[in-house]
């Protein structure tokens, strides 16, 4: 006992002398070890930001340099044109369709994936996590393949041979294609926040449910849906907003059939060299992205307050 | 493990969980199966078998060069982002200082920010700089995107690493050096390991901010891929992703033999 008390002691002293160390360094260790991260954030990343930004309010002129005077013609010119709210209602449209979907296709998968035995639960993680590794193109290549038009389209193919449709569908070059295509981007970010909250919970909870006599639905409706709804607010989150600023998918499965805001700014950049509207169309994917998405996260914290 | 699933309500979700999975991998396993058909537009069924459309694409200088720039430049960002990204989650894992949440959220913050948004924002500061260095100005795109992915699975196995260990060498007599390499190193090389395959691949799949920022002389492998996909039919676009696809599975295992692959993602 005494010996392990002279132990503690020296210890304490060790750490006493290590705490005022720290306490000196407290600062400056720190600092120095953030200093060049920030820094290189600050530069290449706040105020390229801010310059785009600043962008979307200044004007440019015929030969192409963009200054002041200060403007809000973009906005209005984005807000008040009939082609420009088509592109932002579709860009809406599509991303809240997949995360509708999302939600519904993914909701079933994160529960097998949290109540299935450690082998299954392994390969579930593998299959899911694996795409997210395969970049975005060769993905959406893949979906351009299974979609095509005609009857060499492999969904097509199937559809004819098994005679469930007479005609080719036209499915390549629509919406539903985007939708297709982003859901099966995307579908990762909603099944892993999903499956850690889902768990999270706690089963006694349920089995007490249970116990009191409650039903699978009514357990179901009572306990696990509430409490993953953290997980499902996350996931759809970054559904939608990640949807929302894409640009590939949209490019190679809609073409001109389904155009969204992400080549909007494409077009108006690297095409029409407009850099102010460019911008603006920019900003507003990010306010557009961040306000829908925190009523999402609003609505999270009223069910965690509950 | 929780509650077990029974009833037929497991049967309709497991059923929906399999079609899912039959979702997640149909255009992975379409394009492998494309890749290695005998007919010159990539159309179903395929007729014969043949490595052809591998020998077309691994001849082709463009698809070299494009193939050599692309891992140049995924190494090169890897590195960048090794080299800012684990001095800053030392510093957000061991230390105690105002502000620190702020560090982290601002840390993060590339990763939530749309991709489209920091390209565009990258050219028109490059360009108003007159940086017309592309392979520079896309090394430094690159970084800024890996450099999260490292900051999150460092920082996540430094707070998992034990620090009553690092205690019990420096009261043995280890100097801070000799904690650091004996003890503190090893039990986060594998973070720093899946930190850095997590980086490479980032900057390797990267298409985004490439598409910004590359020219004709420096064009990485997903936009190349990009480019084809409207104006080439033939099957060969379908082996390059293929080889993409492979290697991306090569790095899946390595991932899950280096730190589980669950760790690895952490969203």
């Amino acid at each position: 006992m005494a010996a392990i008390n002279a132990d503690t002691a020296s210890a304490s002293a060790h750490r006493s002398r290590a705490e005022w160390r720290r306490l000196t360094l407290e600062r400056l260790v720190p600092a120095t070890l953030l200093l060049p991260s920030l820094l290189f954030l600050a530069v290449f990343f706040a105020l390229p930001a801010l310059g785009l930004v600043s962008y979307s309010f200044l004007t440019q002129s015929p030969e192409g340099t963009v200054g002041l005077p200060l403007t809000l013609q973009h906005y209005q010119h984005f807000f008040g044109t009939p082609l420009y709210s088509r592109v932002l209602l579709i860009t809406l449209r599509i991303s809240l369709c997949t995360t509708a979907a999302g939600v519904l296709l993914a909701y079933p998968v994160a529960l097998v994936m949290s109540r299935s035995p450690a082998a299954i639960r392994r390969i579930i993680t593998m299959i899911v996590i694996a795409p997210l590794i395969v970049s975005v193109v060769v993905r959406t290549y893949g979906w351009q393949l299974i979609l095509g038009n005609g009857p060499t389209g492999i969904l097509n193919w199937i559809l004819l041979t098994t005679g469930i449709a007479k005609t080719p569908i036209r499915l390549l070059y629509t919406e539903t294609a985007v939708v297709i295509g982003s859901l099966h981007v995307f579908f990762p970010m909603m099944v892993l926040p999903l499956a850690s909250a889902l768990g999270k919970i706690d089963p006694r909870l349920e089995d007490a449910a249970r116990t009191l006599g409650a039903g699978s639905w009514r357990t179901f409706r009572k306990i696990t849906l509430p409490l993953s709804l953290p997980g499902l607010a996350v996931g759809c989150g970054l559904v939608f907003s990640l949807t929302a600023g894409s640009f590939v998918t949209p490019a190679i499965l809609g073409g001109t059939g389904a155009q969204m805001l992400g080549m909007l700014v494409d077009q108006q950049i690297l095409v029409v060299y407009d850099w102010p509207f460019g911008a603006t169309v920019l900003v507003a994917i990010v306010l557009v992205v961040n306000i829908l998405s925190n009523r999402v996260l609003s609505r999270r914290q009223m069910a965690d307050s509950r | 493990m929780n509650s077990q699933l029974n009833g037929p309500i497991a049967w309709l979700l497991a059923l929906i969980a399999a079609a899912m999975m039959i979702f997640i991998l149909a255009p992975l396993v379409v394009t492998v199966v494309i890749s290695i058909g005998t007919s010159a537009f990539a159309a179903f069924p395929p007729r014969g078998f043949t490595l052809a459309w591998y020998g077309k694409v691994l001849a082709d200088p463009e698809f070299q060069t494009s193939l050599i720039f692309s891992t140049v430049l995924a190494l090169g960002a890897t590195a960048g982002a090794l080299l800012l990204g684990v001095p800053a989650a030392f510093a957000l894992a061991r230390h105690e200082f105002p502000g620190r949440g702020g560090a982290a959220a601002a840390l993060l913050s590339p990763l939530i920010f749309p991709v489209l948004i920091i390209g565009v924002a990258l050219l028109q500061m490059f360009a108003m700089l007159n940086s017309n260095n592309t392979p520079l100005n896309m090394l430094i795109a690159h970084v800024l995107v890996t450099m999260p992915y490292v900051v999150r699975t460092v920082t996540a196995s430094l707070l998992l690493a034990d620090t009553a260990l690092e205690d019990a060498a420096r009261t043995l007599g280890a100097g801070r050096w000799r904690v650091f390499r004996r003890i503190t190193m090893p039990q986060i090389a594998p973070g720093v390991a899946a930190g850095a395959l997590f980086a490479f691949m980032v900057s390797f799949d990267n298409f985004p901010i490439s598409l910004w920022l590359a020219d004709a002389q420096h064009n990485p492998i997903p936009i190349l891929i990009f480019q084809r996909v409207a104006s080439v039919f033939d099957p060969s676009i379908a082996a390059i992703s293929t080889l993409m696809i492979l290697f991306a599975m090569l790095i899946v295992v390595a991932l899950e033999r280096v730190i589980g692959l669950r760790r690895a993602v952490a969203i």
